[in-house]
């Protein structure tokens, strides 16, 4: 029974309907609540993916909450450092559900960026070794996330979540002289360092979607001005049929739109939907711009 | 610890008595739009005044009836005293993100003349907001009419002194203070200090201090953020000024530690005096455990000695003197230990339940599910569970205690664990300053109880 609900909940991936999703989520974690006989490992697969499942979740939301990412992260993080020390004193690499192989699965990019939950079949791919299969069904079915991913997906949420400093910073009085003047000497640091990564002081972070797309559109060295707009409607997940007939793309959304992995994975349908959406981003850019 | 045995042990005062219905507002029906969600609840210091802030960003002040012979029932009862739009929903363009009004906190501040003084904050900015009355109004102008005409100056002959006539009384609030721009996160807490004029406001990451009469700037008194933000583990979730020494704070962390810092000693109090923390039972591990550390209110006592912190399922007592445990520990809903998964995937384990102290620190107070709430009486050690429902809302009736069954066979009027309404949360509870008045919030409606004696 719990074998069944795993391999369903895990092989439809996230575009089930969500109240499907949560049902069986629900029925996960009464079951991990009621049974004692679940074996250890199990439980802690199970809360591993949960959290993860979560913290996806928050990339997808504008302003995902601070508090609950870190406790998030730093349960995903106890329980990687466990795994860790389980298989460091396992000198065999052995592929079982038990201590898991430190691979790199197809279904998670290596930027952590775009975390999600493999496919059915993707579980089949990187199922590598013959061995999997001779192991619990219940093991074969669950996310395996090897060390460094999780360790790069944690990273990249946080990095994420960095705030940029407002475009003018409180102002801070420390007295000269004083103890170590942390406070501006590392508010000008940050700011410097962040300047670095986000071309220019206009640029603001406020959530998730700004700051994954940002870094997608710094990669093609693309203007500034795009960095204020929010671009969260692009991505696969939020993109609504068009209300206008869709124009032919210019080259350069065509060169956005190969970047944006969720685009990539999805149906072909959300494909011209962006290109229309991107297409109207071109035309209301050219007006910003006055050409 | 489990339920109290019998009926009728109450928290408080230390003697028994019972706890009656008093009042409650708000609506009825059950569809509960989501903009009157109570979220914060405050008496002022002398318990006159009894405000609430909502998740539309309004605040509704309560005022306590005046003793009234000719109305001997209506003594002690609250009515509506003032409304008003605190915060509105705001939009950071730079951002892109939409600033919710939900009210996070109201604080009093201590009454100096005739008007009253408030705090309130939602997640970005703090008003300091004046509620005055008027129940005068000035008649006999001589520069214009009655009706607000300007009076053509070569009419007028003689001059008069205007008269005081009275009026119907009017409660106004206007916003005096706008405290704006200082926090990058969201603000969890706001803070009074004893000396009356300055007072801190935190958010995830950082502590500001501010002047009430200065707006545009404050002084950053702690700064958790980490250069690299890879390496946050730790946030800020409450903080508090001594109600005595007005150089002395703390703040909580999601890790389950309470620092306690003195302003005295550096600018920058990122260096604690004091660091509070109880060692992990290792028997009670589990995945969760971190998560249910996480403290979501500390409070001082009144006396200033021992401050109370509340994490997920308990709530611990501190002395200020001794940092290595909590003098006493509390159990208040013992039984979801085991729920944890489930409460985790819910997400009702990032719930926020706030704790009270009553006037004499005899006894503290704190919320559950089910519309449960829970009272402790330090002397005596007893305990009660009381439910805040439309069903036991009869004019001074008295509270029966309520009990969970934990397994094995349910007695009558006990509720098991599995029936309990996780969507029904008591998250913010008063205690009035001087007497045994408490204000409930339950979801939209605000449950004003108080002791039989009454």
């Amino acid at each position: 029974m719990l074998v069944a609900r795993l391999r369903f909940m895990l092989g439809r991936g996230l575009k089930r309907k969500l109240s499907d999703y949560e049902e069986n989520m629900a029925g996960l974690s009464s079951a991990f609540d009621s049974s004692r006989n679940l074996p250890y490992s199990l439980k802690r697969q199970l809360v591993l993916n949960m959290c993860l499942t979560k913290l996806q979740t928050y990339k997808m939301v504008v302003e995902p909450n601070l508090h609950r990412s870190v406790l998030i992260a730093n349960t995903v993080r106890q329980i990687q450092e466990e795994m860790r020390q389980e298989s460091s004193q396992q000198p065999v690499n052995v592929c079982n559900g038990i201590a898991p192989n430190p691979l790199s699965y197809p279904g998670i990019d290596s930027s952590g960026i775009s975390l999600h939950l493999p496919s059915g079949s993707n579980q089949q791919e990187s199922n590598g070794c013959n061995s999997w299969s001779a192991e619990g069904p219940i093991e074969n079915s669950l996310l395996m996330v090897s060390d460094d991913d999780m360790s790069s997906a944690i990273s990249s949420i946080l990095k994420d979540l960095d705030f940029m400093e407002d475009i003018s910073p409180p102002t801070s009085l420390v007295p000269a002289g004083d103890d170590e003047p942390k406070s501006p000497e590392s508010t000008c640091l940050k700011l410097e360092d962040d300047r670095q990564d986000l071309k220019g002081a206009e640029c603001v972070f406020g959530s998730f979607e700004i700051s994954n797309s940002t870094s997608y559109l710094k990669d093609l060295a693309i203007d500034d001005i795009f960095e204020d707009i929010d671009t969260s409607m692009y991505d696969s997940d939020f993109c609504v049929p068009p209300l206008m007939t869709p124009r032919p793309p210019s080259s350069a959304t065509e060169e956005t739109l190969k970047t944006f992995p969720s685009c990539n994975s999805s149906s072909a349908n959300n494909i011209p939907i962006c290109r229309t959406d991107l297409s109207e981003l071109d035309h209301i850019m050219e007006i910003l711009v006055g050409s | 610890m489990a339920g109290v045995a019998g009926g009728g042990g109450g928290g408080g005062g230390g003697n028994d008595f019972q706890w009656c219905f008093s009042q409650v507002k708000g609506a009825i029906d059950e569809d509960v739009a989501e903009a009157d969600i109570i979220s914060t609840v405050e008496f002022n210091y002398s318990g006159d005044l009894l405000a609430t802030g909502d998740k539309g960003g309004r605040v509704v002040i309560f005022q306590r009836e005046q003793e009234n012979k000719s109305r001997p029932h209506s003594r002690g009862e609250y009515n509506v005293y003032s409304t008003f739009q605190s915060h509105e929903p705001e939009f950071d363009y730079l951002k892109s993100l939409e600033i919710e009004e939900k009210i996070n906190k109201i604080r009093w501040l201590p009454q100096q003349n005739a008007a009253h003084f408030l705090l309130s904050t939602n997640d970005k900015t703090i008003k300091l907001w004046k509620i005055s009355e008027r129940d005068k109004r000035a008649e006999g102008y001589n520069l214009k009419d009655e009706d607000g005409r300007l009076r053509d100056p070569f009419r007028i002959t003689a001059l008069r002194v205007p008269i005081l006539k009275p009026m119907d009384l009017m409660v106004e609030a206007s916003p005096r203070r706008i405290f704006a721009n200082a926090h990058t996160y969201h603000i969890n807490s706001i803070s009074v200090n004893s000396d009356h004029e300055t007072y801190l406001s935190a958010d995830d990451l950082r502590i500001n201090l501010w002047h009430l009469e200065i707006t545009d700037r404050s002084f950053n008194i702690v700064d958790i953020k980490p250069a690299n933000m890879e390496e946050l583990t730790e946030v800020i979730t409450a903080a508090e000024f001594h109600p005595h020494h007005c150089n002395v704070f703390v703040y909580s962390s999601s890790k389950g530690t309470i620092r306690l810092c003195d302003m005295r000693s550096s600018a920058l109090c990122d260096r604690h005096s004091k660091f509070f923390e109880e060692p992990e039972d290792p028997s009670s591990r589990s995945f969760f455990s971190e998560i249910i550390s996480s403290i979501s209110d500390v409070k001082f006592s009144h006396s200033g000695r021992y401050m109370m912190t509340r994490d997920y399922l308990s709530v611990k007592v501190w002395d200020l003197n001794m940092e290595n445990r909590p003098v006493e520990t509390y159990q208040v809903h013992e039984y979801l230990r085991s729920k944890l998964c489930s409460l985790y995937e819910n997400d009702c384990i990032f719930d926020k339940f706030e704790c009270c102290w009553n006037g004499s620190d005899s006894a503290i107070m704190t919320g559950s599910y089910n519309n449960f709430f829970r009272l402790f009486d330090r002397n005596t050690r007893r305990d009660i569970t009381l439910e805040a429902s439309r069903e036991s809302s009869k004019p001074r009736a008295i509270l029966k205690p309520r009990k969970v069954c934990t397994g094995g066979k349910r007695k009558k009027d006990e509720i098991s664990v599995d029936s309990l309404d996780f969507n029904k949360k008591i998250l913010h509870t008063a205690w009035h300053p001087t007497d045994n008045i408490i204000a409930v919030a339950a979801t939209n409606n605000l449950y004003i109880f108080q002791d039989k004696i009454n």
